[in-house]
């Protein structure tokens, strides 16, 4: 099936991913175990389902230099066997039941996410206290897993290139600071990992004092708290602290990296530059912002690159707010010779918004979108426990999410306009990440600054340090 | 005395001024009525032929004819002395200002009736069309609250209130895709989709959007080779504008040459980033033209790209005419409404769209295949891809519920079969999947590998056939058997968690599967299939002969 309306999609998905929520938060209850570990439990009965989220801190940003994708290969291997059961046995428990469950590193944390039928609550937390507490970490899986996460890497960089783009437009970014690792490693460095640095980052990277368990469901929400503490009361800390990360280096645009496809029939691109936050205090003012710049069908990208000229399938421009600053960009594609043509007309709007701002009209308009859709983010129960996962995460109250609208709603053209002026790159510093045929557009892409390439079958994200 | 000045004089123009004016605005007023009053269609085709045929009778009639104080007299036997015509133009004059008068109010109400507010809703119209439908496991009766109805024009909506949230998830099913193309036209279906985005008589283009998102609402639509569906989602506040956007494109698409070139380039462009810079689609698109010899699901509903920069504006109109028609319809509403106020929108909006002549039918039947077929892609390529094509079945054939246990025993999840024996033990691939394509006409039961790079596929293609002749000799065991219908019970469930699962399950049951009820039916059919069953559908269509297999790799001489 064919979907037409990516940016109409991504803007629903934004408004999802940000904690949003059915107007308010429901009530839940939170308890903090001696050991640190964060459980927070709320009741929703419409449908005999139960949502789980637990979120581990550390993730990618905790892999050691050279050594990427460590964080993920081990999120994998948790659930390859742990406690009495083996990988099979494990995974059969999980689909016998018609269970999902997924267990991924992000940037800042690893992620388990479960999805149960209530009647097999019992079951879903022994699972998931199975594959935190005792992972077996077996070896033969290890070097499985290990072979398999390089082919898929190889595997991805045949399909659909803009996939990619996120991932070396972190790397290009931040360069060696932990933001610009890649989330999967690369094959480079997934290759340099050995069994001992799984173990290591488990006993290290994994602990109560870095859990937060969100469930949220078909459930007695006294009974599952009792349950959690429980199977987690007497789960070690881990043996690391988090400390500080080091600063971000500055973006120094401009700047190109040309990443050569050969035989691309597209040309696909990121531009952007260091971004904020995610306690960024005029978070409602840069929501607004994003939405009219980018984050919507309507949007300026969409209707200058997609309605009125047919340039490109889509354009958008995505906002990742991490704890410490992240980035802001546009990203599109367009057929290979318009390369300069689709990037040419990317940075005049990006200049449009910079020098006029949003008038009044639009403004509303974006409020009511966003408005609109709200609710639609906290609706099922596996949203609702992603939902109060994140805000402990990021240390944020329920106001972030309960007076949200509120704060939209205060939104003024004058109040956007130094928001704009300062979250939006410089349109002459800006970092240029073009994924393309490098023969046909290595000439032309050189007038956007000074350009690095690598080809596709590069097994690094990053270009090594000279 | 020409023939012109006499015309003048019998008023023979101002009666034909207004006759014109006074029939538009009756035509004009049994629109309403029937929009309005629920008239038939017949009416209102009535009144314009009747309005037409009078026209040259009140033509003659007024040259023939002079009204003098005495009454009615041939113009030929009034003495011109004593003629009252001058006096009746004046009359005339009068009449014609009057009726401009109300035109140009009808005019103008004809642009705000559809903002008018919906009269509050009257106690609910629609029966409910299901009563009381065998308990399925977990108490799935229907839920009372779902009501349907069928409208004079053929429309078929289904209303799912739900107050969870407070908003609503709308989902049109219009029963034109990739099946209904032919050479030339590949792809035309799933163009429409984007043109429907693209202005109508009535709103310039990209008005529909912004209006939409201004009141806080989003869409998207997808086109398969069975239908194209058009999703909103919106907060029941915006509900009579969303009614009235979509009424109106549904009524009045507007065809602007400019807008039809530039929408070609960006279908193209999504092309590229699917097909041609993305192995996986590449190798699909021609696996769906092997596998189908006869039948149009052979065509990419992408379009052949000869035929997405050659279609002409004929052709789009043409097809609108055919299939974006009510009765060609199933208008799905869940979320925060009430089905009395869904049916007063829906008159209001789609009401008045008339009825067409059904759709050609798709004729053609893909005849048995009799054999193995096989092809290769060779191109730019890190990791080969495997996919292999079986021909099912029709969404409605009892086999195809079957098959999707199979599907679930065989690629769904770690524990599953494929998945232990390729990935896991003889590490032939890094992943595998399965779907089964569920439409009208028999499609294709899907499985495809993705593997290591350098290795040879004739490894894997041996391995897969393997399980699955070790399935059709000894079925499924009674744990997998457990563990997919489990899978699919808490799929059920998955899937009405929102009111955006909702809309789109109770549409597709409703288009697909001969019913929305069969929804609910669902997870007793699931509980009623045996082992055996499902080993006898394994048996009928995981065999060689049925199979088609392609390859995907990297061109000779630059393997990696």
């Amino acid at each position: 099936m064919i979907a037409a309306r990516p940016a109409a999609v991504l803007g629903l998905l934004l408004l999802c991913g940000f904690a949003g929520a059915a107007v308010e938060l429901p009530p839940a209850e939170r308890v903090v175990l001696d050991n640190g570990a964060v459980i927070v439990v709320n009741e929703k009965h419409d449908v005999p389902l139960v949502g789980i989220e637990v979120l581990i801190r550390g993730g990618a940003v905790r892999d050691p230099a050279g050594k990427e994708g460590v964080a993920a290969l081990t999120a994998s291997l948790l659930e390859r066997g742990a406690g009495e059961r083996d990988a099979l046995a494990f995974a059969a428990a999980v689909e016998s039941v018609g269970g999902r469950l997924s267990v991924s590193a992000d940037l800042e944390y690893i992620r388990v996410r479960g999805e149960f039928l209530s009647r097999d609550l019992e079951l879903a937390l022994e699972l998931i206290g199975d594959l935190i507490t005792g992972p077996r970490l077996l070896p033969d899986e290890f070097d499985k897993l290990q072979t398999r996460r390089i082919e898929a890497i190889r595997a991805a960089k045949d399909r659909d290139p803009g996939v990619l783009m996120p991932i070396y437009a972190a790397g290009f970014l931040f360069g060696d600071h932990p933001y610009g690792n890649p989330e999967t490693g690369s094959e480079t460095s997934l290759g340099e990992l050995g069994h001992a640095d799984v173990s290591t980052y488990y006993e290290n990277e994994i602990g109560a004092d870095r859990l937060i368990i969100a469930v949220s469901g078909d459930i007695a929400a006294a009974d599952v708290v009792q349950r959690l503490t429980d199977v987690f009361g007497g789960f070690r800390a881990a043996a690391e602290s988090l400390g500080d990360l080091p600063p971000a280096p500055g973006s120094d645009g401009p700047r190109v990296l040309l990443i050569d496809k050969p035989g691309a029939t597209q040309t696909y691109f990121w531009i952007g530059g260091p971004g904020v936050a995610i306690d960024y205090p005029a978070r409602a003012e840069l929501d607004v912002a994003n939405t009219v710049f980018g984050g919507r069908f309507t949007s300026m990208l969409n209707t200058a690159l997609r309605v009125e000229s047919g340039l490109t399938y889509g354009a958008r421009s995505t906002l990742v707010r991490p704890s410490s600053p992240g980035s802001v960009g546009i990203r599109s594609f367009t057929r290979t010779d318009a390369t300069v043509e689709a990037i040419d007309m990317a940075l005049g709007v990006l200049r449009r918004l910079k020098t006029d701002g949003l008038d009044e009209t639009t403004l509303e308009s974006a409020q009511n979108y966003i408005r609109g859709l709200f609710p639609t983010g906290l609706e099922t129960a596996a949203q609702l426990a992603a939902s109060f996962a994140e805000l402990e995460f990021y240390g944020l109250d329920r106001s972030f999410t309960d007076g949200y609208l509120e704060r939209i709603d205060a939104v003024t053209v004058e109040s956007l306009g130094p928001v704009i002026a300062a979250v939006y790159p410089d349109p002459d510093a800006l970092l240029f990440v073009i994924l393309g045929d490098a023969e046909a557009i290595r000439e032309p892409v050189a007038r956007y600054g000074e350009a690095v390439e690598l080809a596709i079958t590069d097994p690094v994200f990053r270009v090594p340090a000279p | 005395m020409s023939l012109y000045s006499e015309l003048r004089r019998r008023n023979v123009f101002k009666v034909a001024s207004l006759y014109v004016i006074a029939g538009l605005l009756l035509i004009w007023f049994t629109w309403v009525a029937r929009t309005q009053f629920g008239l038939p269609f017949w009416a209102e085709e009535f009144v314009t032929v009747l309005v037409i045929v009078g026209f040259p009778v009140a033509i003659i009639f007024a040259w023939v004819y002079e009204v003098t104080p005495t009454g009615l007299k041939k113009a030929v036997d009034v003495d011109q002395t004593q003629s009252i015509v001058f006096k009746t133009g004046q009359k005339l004059n009068a009449a014609i200002m009057v009726t401009v008068g109300l035109a140009i109010v009808a005019m103008v109400a004809d642009r705000l009736l559809p903002d008018l507010a919906v009269p509050p809703p009257p106690e609910p119209e629609p029966e409910p069309t299901v009563t009381d439908v065998a308990d399925a496991a977990l108490g799935g009766a229907v839920p009372e609250e779902i009501m349907s109805w069928t409208m004079a024009n053929g429309l078929r909506v289904l209303v799912w209130p739900d107050e969870d949230i407070p908003n609503v998830a709308m989902y049109n099913f219009v029963r034109a895709g990739g099946r209904n193309e032919y050479p030339g036209i590949t792809g035309i279906a799933h163009y429409f989709e984007h043109m429907m985005f693209n202005g109508t008589s009535r709103l310039e283009p990209g008005e529909f959007d912004r209006i939409m998102e201004a009141n806080g609402g989003a869409n998207n639509a997808y086109t398969s080779n069975d239908v194209t569906v058009y999703q909103d989602w919106f907060p029941r506040t915006a509900l009579e504008v969303i009614f009235g956007l979509e009424g109106d494109r549904f009524a009045n698409l507007a065809f602007d040459d400019e807008l039809i070139e530039s929408e070609r380039d960006v279908v193209f462009s999504e092309r590229r980033s699917r097909v041609d810079d993305n192995n996986l689609g590449k190798l699909f698109e021609q696996m769906v033209a092997t596998a189908y010899v006869a039948h149009p699901y052979q065509f990419p509903v992408l379009g052949w790209p000869s035929d997405i920069v050659n279609w002409t504006r004929e052709d789009l109109e043409a097809f609108y005419r055919t299939y974006y028609a009510p009765n060609n319809l199933t208008l799905v509403v869940a979320g925060d409404v009430s089905a009395a106020e869904i049916f007063q929108l829906t008159q209001n909006y789609f009401g008045p769209i008339p009825p067409q002549d059904p759709p050609p039918p798709v004729r053609t039947v893909e005849p048995p295949q009799e054999g193995e077929r096989r092809l290769v892609i060779e191109t730019d390529a890190q990791t080969p891809l495997l996919h292999i094509a079986f021909h099912g079945f029709r969404a409605a054939d009892p086999e195809t519920l079957a098959m999707e246990l199979l599907l679930k025993v065989l690629v769904d999840g770690n524990s599953s079969r494929l998945h232990r024996r390729l990935v896991e033990d003889d590490e032939l691939a890094i992943s595998i999947d399965g779907f089964q394509q569920q439409g009208f006409d028999p499609g294709l039961v899907y499985v495809y590998l993705t593997l290591p790079a350098g290795t040879d596929p004739a490894a894997a293609e041996a391995a897969v056939f393997d399980e699955l002749a070790a399935l059709i000799a000894d079925g499924v065991s009674d744990a997998e058997l457990t563990k997919a219908k489990n899978i699919l019970l808490a799929d059920f469930w998955r899937d009405l968690a929102t009111i955006d699962g909702k809309a789109e399950a109770l549409g597709t049951f409703e288009v697909f599967h001969g019913g929305f009820e069969r929804l609910f039916e669902r997870p007793a059919a699931v509980d009623a299939l045996g082992a055996d069953a499902l080993r006898q559908v394994a048996e009928r269509v995981f065999q060689r002969r049925n199979a088609t297999i392609g390859v995907l790799r990297a061109r000779a001489g630059d393997e990696s």
